[in-house]
């Protein structure tokens, strides 16, 4: 599929978060295991899904002692189908935090750059031993790594590199690492079979320490199309985050050096001739319409400079100063600094103008982010009070700040683009809970998109009753992006929705055997901590969240009572054929009659309404998997 | 034949009419329930309703006494099946027992059930049905050998001759054991035969029956002493009827001085709402003679206070129709001025023997003039 490579940039050091690990989920041996496994899952499916490979995923748990009692060191190894790494990225990826190539807006379970390079950490830390990873991007190559971490220093220290020839593509990380199996094992298994209920297109397997095999096949053949990086929707977005997107939409001077040279050259047609300086202008006008911008600017540049190719090579630019309208400039030749004046009236002055003084507006907002088209910009810029032509580069703060609010105003934006996200779906999430819960009733759905400062998010949530769910509902089961939630519940907006709804209004009462899922989706999940295990509560998530949840809750009432008639039915039917025959028996005594009458009729009669009780829930099935 | 024999024959055929009669409305109901079913229809019969709404006071019969409107129980209705069914079993075991002339208890009947799975929840259930029952056939479950454990009891100058079976034609004079005779269902069926007694005394308590029969109440009074054991039991309450209606005997009442004495002596008199649907259970003639409240100034008794429930069973009472004339309404206006009360026992304070010496013969005298 996608072949560019993916960026990796670097932000912070590691002593950071070495002294914050509890916030990244390793406070102690039981959640650390838990965190750790946690995290290597997440990436081997991230990589699986962003290349569209249906992923295999084994996770494999070993004691390195196991007549030692808990905790003590285990080895964990997590082994994928995916793309791998590049070798020249592994010991950065693998051995520094804040490394990734998830920070563009795109939906992934990683999302901080650091989740493996914690949990390494803290296996170095506990154990003292390297991590050893194996990755194949080519399926001929194998290269493997013992890293260890220079924590003050951010840095990884290659203990040891080797190659090996292989046939598969894919990543395995293994990390030593003090862990409590007793404890952590049963939400260890909980995780890996929540993950396989989201995640119906992969196999997990997972080896544990006690020789137990827990194995998960996909039960879904089509991977969600994955998901792509994409812009900002203009809803929610703040001051801080324009103020970025200008810096990067600002055009810059091109360097000019002997490679920039060359393209001038070329896009001219001149790779071959040396023209005069006045030549150069003149076949630059001919051929300025077919001009990309960075050549035009160059040619702008020249026409101060009044030089040729040869003279051109020998500056550099210093300065642009568009308000005193001089050109700086640094001359290698005579080791000097020179000045020009620039014309006003010139056209190419207003060419360096304009790359300097930013996009306009109108073009800032259909280039910068998604679901504005031009004519929504002009709209827009008429509803924000500015000039549709006002360029980026040129507002004051003050400015800024009413841009910044208009836009979070301004109603006609259209909703973001769905496509962006990859939210499971609404067919495979229902078969995932057929399958995992045999249920009376489904039902599922998946909202439109919405946006949260500027981030958009899908909620896809489903409900089941009945069937093999255990009673003492709802049993809530969280994702965000695919990744299950299982700690700190208390403080998670998921579950403040739930607790808020009245289950007795919609017919459920007593105890219920009944299941909340909940999917999130988002480019950015606003958890509350590192650790990724609890979502805060952004009002416009908490309503969608109500919104979906009321939607399935009514659907989940006109089961009930149907359920309810069904059942009452059927309980009058059972009482009938209980107590009639006795009315019979003692009247016939009563009567003095030797024959007990033909009550047999009368029950009879009432046959109608059973079968039609039964007929109405076997009709319900279709309505219900819509 | 000697005279005797022909006296237990008639008795005997009287007591099989009756039976006769009860057994033949028992039957005709079940008939009717065995006809719907046949018909293929569920079954169904009226029942004069007992709801409060319908419960009127009789001035004719000064009783209360059930209206006009009736509720139709059907099996059809999922909700009164259960009840339904329970009724068909009483009348179904009360056929039994009348045929078979066997007597049991209302605790008998909830025990019984459970030998047929009729689920009866707890015995005030059954107790409910019983009187559905009752309502149904208009007659009291004692017609059905149903009797209440409660007992109340009788001494004085009266032959009697049993009817119930084993006994038939046996004769009793229940002046022959001092302890009083107990009022079951063998005295109450029984046949009065005669008597010397000119009156009837019922009297609230235990321990001054027994006063009564050691001071020969019965011989100085020419009376027939009757424990009511508080509040009479139906029995008790027929018995009285019969004693009036049969022998046409007077019947006086002497109770506590207090307001629960007050209406002990009216259920005699007229009976009970509990009781509407049935009406051969009240001696409307029966005179209630003290203690009232105005013995308690007159005879300077000692009192005790007044709790709150006496207060506001006063109150409840004056809504009574009953109530609302004669010394019934004044007795109570007293007690709720005094807001105090004497037993009957109070009158000890004047010796043992005060009240058969001095009270109970101006009373006596008093309640000629009533
Ligand atoms: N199994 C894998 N296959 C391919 N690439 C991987 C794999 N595991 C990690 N990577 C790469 O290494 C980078 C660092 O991973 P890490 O878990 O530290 O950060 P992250 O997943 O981006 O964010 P988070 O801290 O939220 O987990 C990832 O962004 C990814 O590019
Ligand atoms: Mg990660």
């Amino acid at each position: 599929m996608s072949s560019i490579k993916e960026k990796f940039n670097q932000i912070s050091p590691s002593e950071f978060f070495y002294s914050n690990r509890d916030l990244a989920g390793f406070s102690n041996p039981t959640r650390s295991l838990y965190t750790a496994v946690r995290e290597f899952v997440e990436n081997a499916l991230d990589a699986c899904d962003q290349k569209g490979i249906l992923p295999d995923v084994h996770l494999t748990i070993k004691a390195v002692d196991p007549d030692k009692p808990d905790p003590k060191p285990y080895i964990l190894t997590v082994k994928d189908n995916g793309p791998g790494v590049d070798a020249k990225h592994i010991p950065l990826a693998f051995g520094t935090v804040l490394y990734g190539s998830k920070f563009g807006l795109k939906q992934a379970r990683g999302m901080f750059g650091l989740g493996a390079t914690m949990a390494i950490l803290y296996g170095q830390i506990t154990t003292n031993k390297p991590v050893i990873v194996k990755s194949s991007t080519d399926a001929k190559i194998q290269n493997q790594f013992e890293i260890l971490l220079d924590i003050q220093k951010n840095k990884p220290v290659i203990q040891k590199h080797t190659t090996k020839e292989i046939s598969k593509k894919g990543l395995s990380v293994s990390i030593c690492l003090e862990g409590d199996y007793s404890k952590a094992g049963n939400k260890i298994r909980d995780y890996v079979y929540e993950t396989s209920l989201i995640t119906p297109y992969a196999t997990i397997t997972f080896d544990d320490p006690k020789g137990q095999k827990f194995h998960h096949p996909r039960f879904v053949k089509e991977i969600p199309p994955p998901p792509t990086i994409i812009r900002p929707h203009p809803h929610g977005i703040d001051v801080e985050r324009i103020r970025r997107m200008i810096v990067e939409s600002q055009f810059e001077i091109p360097t000019i050096d002997d490679l920039m040279i060359e393209k001038v050259r070329k896009d001219l047609g001149l790779s071959k001739q040396n023209l005069s300086f006045t030549a150069i202008m003149t076949k630059a006008k001919k051929k300025w319409k077919n001009l990309s911008r960075q050549v035009r600017v160059v040619i702008a540049l020249l026409s101060f400079l009044k030089m040729d190719f040869e003279k051109l090579s020998k500056i550099r630019i210093e300065d642009l100063d568009v308000p005193n309208k001089k050109l700086h400039y640094w001359d290698f030749g005579d080791s000097q600094s020179k000045t020009v004046d620039m014309d006003p009236e010139s056209q190419y002055y207003k060419q360096l103008t304009n790359t300097v003084q930013g996009e306009p507006l109108t073009t800032f907002l259909t280039k910068r982010f998604q679901r504005v088209g031009p004519t929504t910009a002009v709209k827009f810029a008429e509803f924000a009070k500015f000039k549709p032509e006002k360029r980026m580069g040129t507002l004051t703060n003050q400015e800024l700040v009413n841009l910044s609010d208009s836009l979070q105003k301004f109603d006609d934006f259209m909703a973001p683009d769905s496509s962006c996200l990859a939210p499971l779906g609404e067919e495979p999430l229902e078969k995932g809970i057929k399958k995992f819960f045999n249920p009376d009733f489904t039902a599922v759905v998946q909202r439109p998109a919405s946006a949260y400062s500027g981030f958009p998010f899908i909620v896809e949530m489903g409900i089941a009753y009945g069937g093999d769910i255990k009673s003492g509902g709802p049993h809530v089961y969280r994702y965000a992006n695919r990744i299950p939630l299982l700690y700190d519940e208390g403080s998670d907006v998921v579950l403040k929705v739930v607790n808020d709804t009245d289950w007795g209004r919609y017919k459920v009462k007593g105890d219920p055997p009944f299941i909340i899922v909940s999917h999130i989706c988002s480019t950015r999940i606003p958890y509350k901590t590192a650790g990724k295990e609890n979502v805060a509560d952004r009002q416009e998530i908490e309503r969608e969240l109500r919104l979906a949840l009321q939607f399935l809750s009514r659907k989940l009432a006109a089961f009930m009572s149907k359920k309810g008639q069904a059942e009452m039915a059927k309980k009058r039917a059972n009482l009938y054929a209980k107590y009639i025959p006795m009315i019979a028996e003692f009247c016939t005594e009563l009567a003095g009659k030797k024959k007990e009458p033909n009550y047999k009729k009368i029950l009879e009669g009432l046959e109608p309404v059973e079968v039609k009780t039964e007929k109405t829930v076997k009709e319900e099935k279709p309505i219900e998997s819509k | 034949m000697k005279a005797s024999e022909k006296k237990a024959k008639e008795i005997s055929k009287k007591a099989k009419e009756k039976q006769k009669t009860i057994l033949e409305s028992l039957k005709s109901h079940g008939a009717k329930i065995y006809e719907d079913l046949e018909n293929g229809q569920f079954p169904k019969f009226s029942i004069p309703s007992r709801s409060v709404g319908n419960i009127v006071y009789d001035k004719k019969l000064r009783q209360y006494i059930l209206g006009n409107s009736t509720a139709l129980r059907s099996a059809k209705n999922s909700a009164q099946l259960r009840s339904f069914t329970q009724l068909m079993w009483l009348a179904f075991f009360a056929n039994r027992l009348t045929q078979e002339k066997k007597s049991s208890t209302l605790r008998d009947v909830y025990y019984s059930s459970q030998a047929f799975a009729i689920e009866f929840d707890d015995q005030s259930e059954s107790d409910n049905i019983i009187v559905d029952l009752e309502a149904v056939t208009s007659r009291p479950r004692e017609d059905f050998h149903i009797f209440p454990e409660e007992r109340s009891s009788i001494f004085g100058d009266l032959n009697i001759e049993y009817t119930i079976p084993g006994y038939e034609g046996k004769k009793m004079n229940l002046s022959n054991h001092p302890d009083g005779y107990s009022i079951g269902p063998s005295l109450t069926t029984a046949e009065l035969v005669d008597t010397s007694a000119e009156i009837v005394i019922a009297i609230e308590k235990g321990g001054l029956f027994t006063r009564f029969v050691e001071e020969q109440v019965d011989k100085k009074f020419k009376s027939i002493i009757i424990n009511t054991g508080g509040q009479a039991p139906r029995s008790t309450r027929t018995l009285l009827k019969r004693l009036h209606d049969e022998m046409g005997l007077p019947v006086i009442i002497l109770t506590d001085g207090d307001v629960y004495g007050e209406h002990i002596a009216m259920v005699i008199k007229s009976g009970s709402a509990n009781a509407a649907h049935l009406r051969e259970l009240t001696v409307p003639d029966a005179k209630w003679v003290g203690v009232w409240a105005t013995d308690i100034e007159k005879y300077k008794l000692p009192t005790i206070p007044m709790t709150e429930s006496d207060i506001k069973r006063c109150y409840d009472l004056q809504k009574d129709p009953r109530y609302e004339s004669g010394i019934w309404k004044k007795e109570l206006q007293v007690f709720l001025r005094l807001k105090r009360k004497a037993e009957l026992e109070a009158f000890a304070k004047y010796g043992l023997t005060n009240i058969t010496d001095k009270y109970l013969p101006q009373k006596l005298e008093l309640a000629k003039s009533l």
